[in-house]
């Protein structure tokens, strides 16, 4: 069966059926938002069923869109969190991918700024290493990019798309070794973006992320997960009863090939590990868990077929 | 749209220029300085790395005394001032305290403030300076310039004048060049420093 990620949008007037639906369908809800009279589902379905889905979705005025972005974690990387990057051109971005489905968290480099100066530290690093794919935030000249970037990617292993304003060919040329994805005539700008050629490269953006992303699905179909990630948020949430209690919006964050579990390490750590997912097989059989260099959250890396001989 | 006379903004990457002017504008609108702003020169060299920013203003308002916000209302023994902008209420009470003390000032509402028992012509009161808006003026212009100014670039100089201002700044220590470069960049405008 495969898991396509898509977004239900519709009434909050028997919205529970649709919820059903998907769950007796064998999908999974990323994330529900409830807004006023309307419901957002950011959910994994069968590929075959989503017609099923739009059928019975039709009456109660609901639509069932693409989102390829459901299920991932994006860290949106600027130099630093102050007013020349925030809240334009960074929280335009990073909003515009929570739109579309993604988790988006902001990562603000302590020393980001300049040409000379700029640096990255430790901890800036491994946070960026925990998400599934680190967009770059860059300024206006081609110098500096050139200068910075291989200083701000050191130790980065996740694929990096790179916006800067400099055009596309030319941040290709000065980027060396290259970077997954390019994004040219984004610069730092500061006005909100609502012009429709500036919209228009908010898409281009989440294009290039979305063509990065299908790459890194790719990668991890040749050696399939042991155990899909939205499953695993499945049992989390029915097992540990602790999640319910916590206030962040998205407790359980599912990425492509894990999760961020947002319960501190010291105390659910070993809880996590002896969780059953079916059949005696834990948690901790089919996968690493690790602390967080964010906060003190739960690190789930799934690990895949080839290193634990089981698919469940 | 602009109301600035001279505009330019100089760089060694033309489409980090174009950038820039948009940023300026963006950044000067918001904090409302456009119309303060007579002309403007921005230079930027992100090889150096240097930023300069040399411009004239415009003239200024005049100070703001009593009479401005306030009605002055003589009577026997005291004196009824009438409030009709909040705004410098505060710096007013301020002088009126260490003038005539304490005792002497009351407010009993919002836009009222008596003085009692002063011996003090009402026209005197009436001129009073109570603040001078191109102080604050003055350190809108260095934050506005702070932010449209490319980030790492703190180490900076600024000077300000009755009309001309200028703005320098860059990652590494300003040399004596700076200087030569502010001068260079008014003589474009065809003014001098």
């Amino acid at each position: 069966m495969i898991l396509v990620p898509v977004t239900y949008r519709g009434g909050i007037y028997r919205h529970d059926e649709i919820v059903a639906l998907i769950e007796d369908l064998g999908g999974y809800i990323v994330q529900k938002h409830v807004l006023a009279q309307e419901v957002v589902l950011q959910c994994f379905v069968p590929k075959d069923d989503i017609e099923l889905i739009r059928a019975i979705a039709k009456p109660l005025a609901g639509e069932v869109t693409d989102s390829p972005l459901v299920g991932t974690e994006i860290a949106v990387v600027i130099p630093s969190l102050e007013i020349h990057h925030l809240p334009h051109p960074a929280c335009d971005i990073a909003e515009y991918t929570r739109r579309l489905g993604a988790k988006s968290n902001m990562v603000g480099m302590a020393r980001g700024v300049g040409k000379r100066i700029a640096a990255i530290n430790d901890e800036e690093r491994d946070v960026i290493n925990e998400h599934d794919i680190a967009v770059y935030v860059l300024g206006n000249f081609e110098v500096c990019i050139e200068h910075k970037m291989p200083i701000l990617r050191r130790g980065v292993e996740v694929p990096i798309v790179l916006c800067g304003a400099p055009d596309k060919e030319t941040l290709q040329r000065i980027i060396d070794p290259p970077v997954d994805g390019y994004v040219g005539n984004v610069g730092r700008f500061m006005h909100r973006t609502k012009e429709s050629d500036e919209l228009a490269k908010l898409d281009e953006i989440i294009a290039e992320i979305t063509l990065v992303l299908e790459k890194k699905r790719e990668e991890i179909a040749k050696d399939p997960l042991s155990v899909s990630p939205a499953r695993l948020m499945d049992v989390i949430k029915e097992q540990v009863p602790a999640i319910h209690e916590v206030t962040s919006p998205t407790p359980l964050t599912v990425q492509m090939a894990g999760l961020r579990v947002k319960l501190p390490y010291d105390t659910y750590a070993g809880v996590l590990k002896k969780t059953e997912i079916e059949d005696g097989i834990t948690i901790g059989d089919v996968a690493d868990i690790v602390p967080s260099r964010m906060r003190d959250y739960i690190l789930v890396r799934i690990l895949p077929f080839s290193s634990t001989n089981t698919v469940i | 749209m602009t109301a600035i006379e001279y505009f330019e903004v100089e760089c060694t990457e033309p489409l980090g220029g174009e950038y820039y002017k948009q940023i300026t504008i963006d950044v000067l609108l918001d904090h409302n300085l456009l119309r303060v702003i007579h002309k403007l020169h921005i230079f930027i060299d992100p090889k150096v790395p240097v930023f300069v920013a040399v411009g004239m203003l415009k003239k200024i308002t005049s100070l703001v005394r009593v009479r401005d916000f306030a009605n002055v209302n003589p009577l026997e023994g005291k004196m009824i001032l009438v409030i009709s902008d909040e705004t410098y209420l505060a710096p007013m009470l301020k002088i009126f305290w260490q003038r005539f003390g304490k005792d002497h000032v009351e407010q009993p509402d919002r836009f009222t403030v008596i003085l009692y028992d002063v011996a003090v012509d009402p026209k005197e009161i009436e001129e009073i300076v109570v603040a001078d808006p191109s102080e604050a003026l003055y350190k809108d212009l260095i934050y506005a310039f702070r932010c449209i100014a490319p980030e790492g670039f703190r180490v900076r100089r600024e000077t300000y004048g009755k009309e001309k201002f200028s703005f320098i700044s860059s990652e590494d220590t300003l040399t004596g060049s700076a200087d030569a470069l502010i001068s260079e960049k008014f003589r474009l405008m065809g003014e001098t420093p």
